[in-house]
């Protein structure tokens, strides 16, 4: 997903201190976190006289506006990924698109959502590494992994009926991590 | 720095498209064609580049006015937007591009202002940073890992999770035995291809499912 909305220019540092708090202050970003469907995502301010010019010939550009450039990457639908921002993250969301023109808050959604589509604008090509894979498969995997790597260290030399039993440990550990991946199934 | 989280880096590249109103296809419309023809799974440019976790291609037409009474502006340039996330380091990444996807660099990239080939890779990569816009926050949800790391993960879940349905309710003896073929088979399996979407999962071949 990507979006991009006007700022009035003086409100452009209040929203990069903002960003640096959130950046320094781990705890800030704990409702990101805890949604858990984003893999990556990114804000870039761009002052009115900060896109690229790399060469004469090319015209500068002339904004009254500084941009602020929104990029996701997430797993699940658009109406899913917005519904669960403005139920969970509405008060951060506030906080950073308040600067940004005619913003109409993130509660209620149906007004959120209509912004949106307005400053909204499509991908014409998007490559994933992992393309069955959400974030939370991403995330237990990793620690199937940690486990396996473990599990085999310490069970190589063990006696059959102890290696069961370790085995049958290692399983209660992993076993709410050993899901499938695949295509997600259709949401509304 | 802004640009970084963690292992990750995030690279927010903005590039303006030429403008030549002698051609009857603009370049706009021709690099979205090219793009449209780009596969996307495994034999993606991307995936030869196998630290990138995710990228996309833009062209961004202009910007938006979200209505009255917020001014109504336009931007004199259409732009490039390059988005990626990958491992490592940005001299290294740029570097990759123009050594492992050159012909992909130059049919997307030709298309750009002030673009200056890849004869010399210097140049290029000056020209990438010319246009890179810093990222003023980024969020990486897993950022410790590499694209490889992370792949290989995935492959043993999916592994694991098939040998604990075969194997339930084996002897210990035979349950230990098993496990040893098993890890043999994953030391041995070719590392997982990023971006492939085909059936290869054992976890999707039950016959249940």
């Amino acid at each position: 997903m990507n979006a991009v909305t006007p700022m009035k220019p003086w409100k452009t540092p209040l929203l990069r201190v903002l960003f640096f708090v959130v950046g320094t202050i781990k705890w800030f970003q704990s409702g990101l976190k805890d949604l858990s469907f984003i893999h990556f995502a990114r804000w870039v301010i761009v002052r009115r006289d900060q896109f690229p010019h790399v060469k004469a010939e090319q015209p500068r550009e002339d904004l009254r506006y500084d941009y602020l450039f929104f990029f996701s990457n997430f797993n699940g639908t658009w109406n899913q990924y917005i519904d669960a921002f403005s139920a969970v993250l509405s008060s951060g969301l506030n906080a950073i698109w308040s600067g940004s023109e005619k913003f109409p808050g993130s509660v209620p959604v149906t007004p959120f959502k209509d912004y949106i589509r307005v400053v909204q604008f499509d991908t014409d090509y998007y490559y994933n590494c992992y393309p069955k894979a959400t974030t939370n498969d991403v995330k237990a995997a990793l620690r199937v992994q940690d486990e396996l790597d473990e599990f085999r260290k310490t069970s190589q030399t063990l006696p059959p009926e102890q290696f069961k039993k370790a085995f049958q440990e290692f399983l209660v550990k992993v076993q709410a991590d050993l899901g499938s991946t695949g295509v997600a199934p259709v949401g509304t | 720095m802004a640009n970084e989280s963690g292992q990750v880096y995030g690279l927010t590249i903005l590039s303006p498209i030429k403008e030549e109103q002698r051609l009857d296809i603009d370049h706009a419309t021709q690099l979205r064609w090219y793009l449209c023809s780009l596969p996307k799974d495994h034999t993606s440019p991307f995936a030869k580049i196998n630290s990138t976790y995710l990228a996309r291609l833009v062209v961004l037409d202009d910007v938006v006015f979200v209505g009255h009474p917020a001014c109504e502006e336009h931007l004199k340039s259409r732009y490039l937007i390059f988005e990626t996330n990958f491992d490592g380091d940005l001299d290294g990444y740029l570097t990759r591009m123009a050594k492992e996807v050159p012909e992909f660099v130059d049919k997307v990239w030709q298309h750009c202002v002030g673009y200056p080939g890849l004869n010399n890779r210097h140049e290029f990569i000056r020209y990438m940073k010319q246009c890179q816009v810093t990222t003023t926050f980024f969020f990486a949800d897993v950022n410790d890992h590499t694209v490889q790391q992370t792949l290989t993960a995935l492959q043993t879940q999916s592994a694991l999770a098939h040998f604990v349905e075969k194997t339930q309710g084996k002897p210990p003896e035979e349950l230990q035995k098993l496990f040893g073929t098993f890890l043999s088979h994953l030391d041995a399996a070719k590392p997982p291809l990023p971006g492939d979407r085909g059936e290869k999962f054992p976890s999707e071949d039950r016959p249940h499912d």
